[in-house]
């Protein structure tokens, strides 16, 4: 239940940032889907402990995504990914660790600084380890 | 041809990378028609202005480049050389059989336009289609450029919608979703009206730090929201800088690691800046009140 009310959310603020970044109109439901289901796959790998391996999954399956709805809709990949990819983008998880830096809270500093450097990590290696995979993989999802 | 002489010839073949075109059809041998007239230099102009959209809009370099290199190709200049940055494009060409072409261009990066960029792809695969002539192209580019902007209103709901929905993804409560819409739509409608002309980055981002800040701590004091840390956390993410994060590090995956660190630089800066000015204005706040939050 909990995890249907965060999709959705997902769903929605990443339909907001595509708006943002002036995606076109007609791939608004596609960039809500990629990031809702990154999303629940982060949230689903997180139960497993293990951070890095939720991020690295949730980073692999967007970009998998991505990369069939470009070719599908015949567009650069940029719009899929860059939106689909916000809601995991440890922007905030810097953020928070720069906060408590300023705050003067040490550990709190840590343990946040290596939450967010462990995402980063992971989704590097998720973006570039996808977009080593040919591109024949993927015309699978081109329309006729 | 021994074994190791046919490797290297394959190498050599397999130069110009290309990661991930994504379906596009084959340069065509013959080049396509240009119009009438049309001299080596306007087709050069016309790559040129294609990738100075597509680098300001947000693209990733290798994109920039693979689209000059296949606009060109296309109007049959093959001695082209381009070399680009994060923010300038050099090109040069000119050969015995081709007019010399020479131009540097400095591109300031703007906010981001993903249907630019989408639009540009989908006219550089008509080109290789050969359904433009170079005028033709040109108009569509003019075009492109000035494609209509969001209408700023939507700007500040999509603003004040994201902050909500990532407010809830990191573990606030409805009601800590509710001020944090409140608070990212505020934080967007300061954006766009009075903070909206050239200024430092990082004093504008230190600026909106306050601002998120004081105003999360206002409707918390005000008994809107529960946890403070979700409200600001949801609140900052419109300044969160996604887009530069992605493309930095499909850059460095490329290899362009100059335009690479420079987006991750770029990034993290505004990040630090957002970080420092909520800190302070939490900082004076505890002075002013003695601590009570």
């Amino acid at each position: 239940m909990v995890l249907l009310k965060e999709c959705t959310m997902a769903f929605a603020g990443t339909i907001a940032f595509a708006l943002l970044f002036s995606v076109p109109k007609r791939y608004y439901p596609w960039c809500g889907a990629i990031g809702a289901a990154g999303w629940l796959v982060y949230r689903l790998a997180l139960q497993t402990g293990n951070r890095m391996l939720a991020a690295f999954l949730a980073t692999v399956l967007v970009i998998i995504l991505s990369r069939l709805c470009a070719v599908r809709e015949r567009c650069p990949v940029t719009i899929f990914m860059v939106s689909g990819l916000f809601p995991l983008v440890p922007g905030v998880g810097i953020y928070w660790t720069i906060y408590e830096l300023v705050m003067e809270n040490m550990e709190g500093a840590i343990s946040r600084g290596t939450a967010a450097l462990q995402d980063a990590i992971a989704i590097v290696i998720g973006i570039i380890v996808v977009f080593e995979l040919p591109q024949k993989l993927f015309s699978v999802a081109r329309r006729k | 041809m021994t074994l190791l002489q046919k490797y290297f010839s394959r190498k050599k073949a397999g130069k110009n990378r290309s990661p991930a075109p994504e379906h596009r059809p084959a340069v065509p041998e013959q080049p396509v028609f240009r119009g009438h007239g049309v001299r080596d230099q306007d087709v050069c102009d016309l790559a040129l202005y294609a990738g100075h959209i597509l680098l300001e809009s947000g693209a990733e370099l290798f994109r920039v480049e693979d689209t000059i290199h296949r606009i060109l190709r296309a109007y049959g200049i093959h001695s082209e050389n381009a070399f680009i940055l994060s923010n300038g494009i050099f090109l040069t060409a000119g050969s015995d059989r081709e007019g010399y072409y020479a131009r540097v261009q400095h591109i300031p990066i703007s906010s981001s336009h993903l249907d630019r960029v989408a639009a540009v792809n989908q006219l550089s695969r008509e080109i290789s289609e050969g359904k433009h002539t170079v005028y033709e192209a040109r108009s569509i580019l003019e075009q492109i450029r000035q494609m209509p902007e969001k209408s700023k209103w939507a700007k500040i709901l999509c603003s004040a919608i994201g902050s909500g929905s990532f407010c809830v993804l990191f573990g606030g409560a409805t009601r800590d979703a509710l001020t944090a819409f409140i608070v990212g739509g505020l934080l967007y409608l300061l954006l766009l009206f009075p903070l909206n002309r050239p200024m430092s980055k990082i004093v504008l981002n230190i600026l909106s730090g306050c601002f998120v800040a004081g105003c999360s701590v206002l409707l918390w004091k005000l008994g809107l929201g529960q946890n403070l840390d979700t409200i600001i956390g949801g609140s900052i993410i419109p300044l969160v800088p996604g887009l530069a994060f992605t493309i930095g590090i499909r850059d460095l995956g490329n290899g362009d690691y100059i335009s690479g660190s420079v987006r991750m630089l770029d990034a993290l800066l505004v990040i630090f800046s957002v970080a420092l000015g909520v800190g302070v204005m939490i900082s004076i706040i505890h002075a002013l009140t003695g601590g009570m939050i």
